[in-house]
């Protein structure tokens, strides 16, 4: 069975510091309004009465990008930049194919991707990938005081993730008309549930019209890049260069 | 091509690497690039990534940390994993120190007054300059007016103990602290019943009550973490709270009791425990003293009675009090951190304080633990020199009943300043701390500052206080510095020590306030007091533990695997009777209640507000608002305020309203708020600044400094920030 990277969640532990979507901020240089991760929130019914006494409740709900089995982004994406990674089942976003257009945005029924405003490409939770290859867990899973983030591979049944799905219900929270499949699981009576909205996937010949010109561009461009680094080769003897992640971080002076 | 950049960055580059998160926004005007064709030295990989232990400085739990540093930069803080008092977490605060060491608003080199006192106009001059003025100010201050002309303001920071040395050595007394804003009434309530000030076991408690206290916001290592996990162990969390705050919305019960009745609610269950007797005899026979006294006092305070004064029902009362007897001596009444709330803020501690004696909640399981043994060893000092011109007393002397001479009482040493009695004080030396924000009364403060001829502040931004200052010199963060030893308590996790080492090295021309004092007494003829490295000084503190020092380079921490529980048995307690006391007998001595009498808070004059003080996870007291990540979650504050009440004052929610108190004014917007009283309004601390340095927070918000009256707590002398009023009206409708 292949790996299959998910998070399962404890919203219940959830006391909303923000801890996490600090920590996912930091590390991934995420732009000053935009978020990779969030925590939502559902309030009481302050009209019930006694509400105070015996039902007083704050329900914190840590999310992301959710690593769909059904990924509507995947089909939105013009030029395959958006895809799902068989090694790890992550979706993920190739930097290098990205062309910025956005379709995938509102594809997404949970808000996880934006357009960053400088590196024009769209941004989202990639499990911190970096960190991974280090040997270390994403972010906001390390951060969280309280432990709500719990990360692993549930297709292992010895993973931590996987072990908490099994002793535990859990639910997925999901639009109805539009259920990806999320890997992401929240052990059940999470709060709030209504909030994902339905896929806006957009229309195909507007796509191509709109893409179509870069992605020619592109391909020139990377012939041109082909026979650049040709020439290098031949003519100057470098060193091979260390091999760069698909997601490498730019930082923007 | 072959390798990351290699040659060290310079410290411009620093600033433009800095808060990647600011910067990358910053830089809006660049024209759109596809970033598959931009310049590849953007994306060079970097060398492999150093990590390096260290403490959290951005509040004062001190949790341990992992810096990430690649290529002189630190990248990252993550939590260390291995850090038993924080649990292995880092918080939001936690995560945005990085943007403290590499923010613009960073005080980068001493700066020297030009203009009038805030004006804003500063001459940049070198720290030869800057130390020979603050040397040869206070010099002459000391001979014109004695030694303690000059006032020591040590903020909570792990130097600010060489700040108290030097004000000793100097030969100032007056020292005044953070501490007499925050929690010295609960220090002195749990040192005047248990002898001394406790720490709570809330991983093992099974039944806690959380009052005035908001421990899911306002973050304490290791209680905040073990709040959640004992209650996933099924532990019961009731709170009292005027404010639905998050402690409150992942509580079991709220009861959004009458503010400034808290007493009245503790002097109930007292009523309800001893009428009821659901104590354990045994235990009170042996440890407590005052039994009887106690149960006659309180017979009084019903729950029936008390319900007139929480307005919450006498049933609740009465089941509280049985549930928390049921679940005792594994039950906690929380003593909480900040306590300075009310004039009578140690009874009200002491009432609770009763509460946990009474039911044997102390020294066991789930209960109040004493303080853990640390091992640290004070290390040996020149005694300090004696000025036979001196006064007699500290400023303040006498004008709270039993205050803490180390910590004073900020309030009591404004007052005395302003008026000049008994003495004038005209000097001011401030280390991180920043009464214009944190402590009542903004115009006080100012007024206070008028009387002063020379004010130093040191920090690691311009805060209000610093921008009102005559000279300022920069500090650094936690992550640049080498710290003497601390010895935390940790309460069921551990007790340990941590000391720090630079990460990478002071930015700027900032210098720590240990080097800062050093220099000074160097042109003080007081050299021979500070004689010592930090190295030195680390290793006598050492003394007793061989491993610490190899245990903090490997592990980041230190633990001391001293006794947890148990610790008093077979001793006697630290008070006059030698048990704990429920009845006091030094109070009864010094003609204070022994035991406290309830006193009906000031009732809200007509259509007035009372206005309390809170916190949340992303601010430590003022000192974080301006922090660009933590900015983000709250750039503004805003007036919380029922919708009931609002309407009577025909306010819609985000409207901007109007606020007055006794004190001063001040104008934001409101939200709505179901989770608050309608009698009670709320706003964040730390806003409506004086400093044009704060760039981002600047221009934003109200002061709630700037409107909270000056009482203070009359035993411990701690200021009483929630006896102020306030008035709300639409804007320009007053």
């Amino acid at each position: 069975m292949n790996k299959q990277l998910a998070m399962v969640i404890d919203s219940s532990a959830c006391i909303d510091c923000k801890a996490c979507t600090l920590a996912c901020k930091v590390e991934n240089n995420v732009p000053e309004g935009k978020w990779r991760n969030w925590v939502k929130r559902s309030e009481p019914d302050f009209n019930k009465p006694d509400w105070m006494v015996h039902s007083a409740s704050f329900h914190f709900q840590p999310g992301g990008c959710m690593h769909c089995e059904v990924p509507t982004c995947v089909q939105a994406c013009p030029t395959g930049a958006t895809y799902k990674d068989e090694k790890d089942g992550a979706v993920k976003v190739d930097p290098k194919l990205c062309i910025g257009c956005g379709s995938c945005i509102p594809a997404c029924p949970y808000g996880a991707r934006y357009r960053h405003p400088t590196r024009n490409i769209v941004d989202k939770c990639d499990y911190c990938e970096k960190r991974r290859a280090r040997g270390e867990l994403p972010a906001c899973v390390v951060t969280c005081p309280t432990k709500a983030r719990v990360f692993g591979d549930i297709s292992d049944p010895k993973s931590d993730a996987a072990l908490l799905l099994k002793k535990n219900q859990s639910v997925r929270v999901i639009n109805k008309e539009s259920d990806t499949k999320p890997n992401m699981y929240y052990l059940s009576a999470t709060a709030p549930l209504n909030w994902p909205v339905k896929a806006r996937m957009p229309d195909p010949i507007q796509l191509w019209k709109m893409a179509g010109p870069l992605i020619w561009g592109i391909v020139g461009l990377n012939a041109i890049g082909v026979l650049i680094m040709l020439g290098k080769q031949i003519l100057m003897n470098d060193k091979a260069p260390e091999t760069d992640e698909s997601h490498e971080e730019t930082r923007q002076s | 091509m072959t390798s990351p950049i290699e040659t060290p960055l310079s410290r411009r580059s620093f600033l433009k690497w800095s808060g990647a998160a600011t910067a990358a926004a910053a830089v809006g005007g660049k024209a759109p690039v596809l970033y598959a064709l931009t310049p590849d030295e953007t994306k060079k990989s970097f060398a492999k990534p150093d990590s390096r232990y260290s403490v959290c400085g951005m509040c004062l739990n001190a949790c341990g940390l992992v810096a990430r540093v690649e290529n002189g930069v630190i990248t990252k803080l993550d939590p260390n994993q291995k850090f038993l008092k924080s649990r292995g977490m880092l918080c939001a605060r936690g995560n945005a120190g990085i943007q403290q060491l590499y923010d613009p608003d960073r005080l980068k080199y001493p700066l020297l007054r030009k203009g009038e006192r805030g004006e804003g106009k500063w001459e940049r001059i070198s720290w030869d300059q800057a130390l020979d003025l603050a040397a040869a100010k206070m010099t002459e201050i000391a001979e014109k007016y004695t030694r303690c002309g000059v006032m020591f303001t040590p903020g909570s920071d792990s130097q600010s103990l060489f700040v108290h040395w030097f004000a000793e050595v100097f030969g100032s007394y007056n020292v005044s602290t953070h501490e007499s804003s925050c929690l010295l009434s609960r220090n002195r309530a749990y040192l005047d019943t248990f002898g001394e000030v406790p720490f709570a076991d809330v991983l093992h408690t099974k039944y806690i009550i959380v009052v005035g206290a908001n421990p899911f916001e306002a973050l304490i290592t290791p209680d905040s973490i073990d709040l959640m996990t004992a209650k996933k162990n099924g532990c019961k969390i009731v709170v009292l709270d005027p404010r639905f705050t998050k402690t409150a919305g992942l509580a079991h019960e709220w009861h959004p009791i009458r503010p400034g009745t808290d007493m009245a609610f503790f002097l109930a269950l007292s009523h309800v425990i001893t009428s009821e007797k659901l104590y354990n005899e045994t235990y009170s026979q042996e440890k407590l003293s005052g039994i009887e006294q106690l149960t006659e006092h309180v017979r009084q305070y019903s729950p029936e009675w008390a319900e007139k004064e929480c307005e919450i029902p006498a049933a609740d009362i009465r089941r509280i009090a049985r549930e928390l007897a049921a679940a005792a001596p594994t039950a906690i009444v929380y003593p909480g951190r900040r306590t300075s709330d009310y004039v009578n803020s140690t009874q009200i501690r002491r009432s609770m304080a009763i509460v946990n004696a009474l039911l044997g909640n102390w020294d066991s399981p789930g209960g109040l633990l004493a303080a853990r043994q640390v091992g640290l060893s004070g290390p040996e000092l020149p005694e300090a020199p004696f000025y036979d011109d001196n006064p007699e007393h500290r400023l303040d002397k006498g004008m709270a009943k039993m205050m803490f001479e180390e910590e004073g009482a900020f309030k009591h040493m404004r007052d005395a300043i302003i008026s000049q009695k008994p003495y004038p004080v005209k000097g001011w030396f401030v280390y991180r701390y920043n009464p214009l924000q944190s402590a009542a009364n903004r115009q006080k403060t100012i007024e206070m500052m008028k009387q002063l001829d020379f004010v130093v502040t040191v920090d690691i931004a311009m805060s209000d206080t610093a921008w009102m200052s005559d000279l300022v010199l920069p500090a650094p963060s936690v992550l640049e510095r080498q710290d003497p030893a601390s010895g935390l308590q940790g309460s069921a996790a551990c007790a340990c020590v941590v000391a720090r080492d630079p990460v990478v090295p002071a930015l700027f021309e900032s210098r720590p306030v240990f080097e800062i004092l050093k220099g000074l007494a160097g042109r003080m003829k007081l050299t021979e007091y500070f004689d010592f490295t930090m190295e030195e000084y680390r290793k006598q503190q050492f003394k007793l533990l061989p491993d610490a020092d190899r245990a903090i380079r490997e592990d980041g921490v230190y633990y001391n695997p001293s006794k947890l529980y148990g610790i008093y048995e077979g001793k006697i307690y630290k008070t006059l009777s030698k048990k704990i006391e429920l009845y006091n007998e030094r109070y009864a001595q010094m003609g204070v209640d022994p035991i406290p009498v309830y006193q009906s808070p000031k009732p809200n004059p007509v259509n007035q507000f009372r206005l309390v003080v809170g916190r949340n996870a992303y601010f430590t007291h003022c000192t974080t608002q301006n922090n660009a990540l933590l900015n983000e979650l709250m750039p503004d504050n805003s007036l919380w305020i029922h919708p009931v009440a609002a309407k009577k004052l025909d306010i819609k929610d985000g409207e901007r309203v109007e606020v007055t108190s006794n004190a001063g004014k001040g104008e934001l917007s409101v939200s709505l708020n179901n989770g608050i009283r309608e009698d009670t309004v709320y706003m964040a601390s730390g806003f409506g600044v004086l400093s044009k340095g704060l760039t981002r927070v600047y221009g934003k918000g109200a002061c709630i400094a700037e409107l909270i009256e000056d009482y203070a707590d009359d035993i411990s002398g701690n200021m009483a920030m929630h006896e102020t009023f306030i008035r709300v009206a639409k804007k320009g409708a007053l």
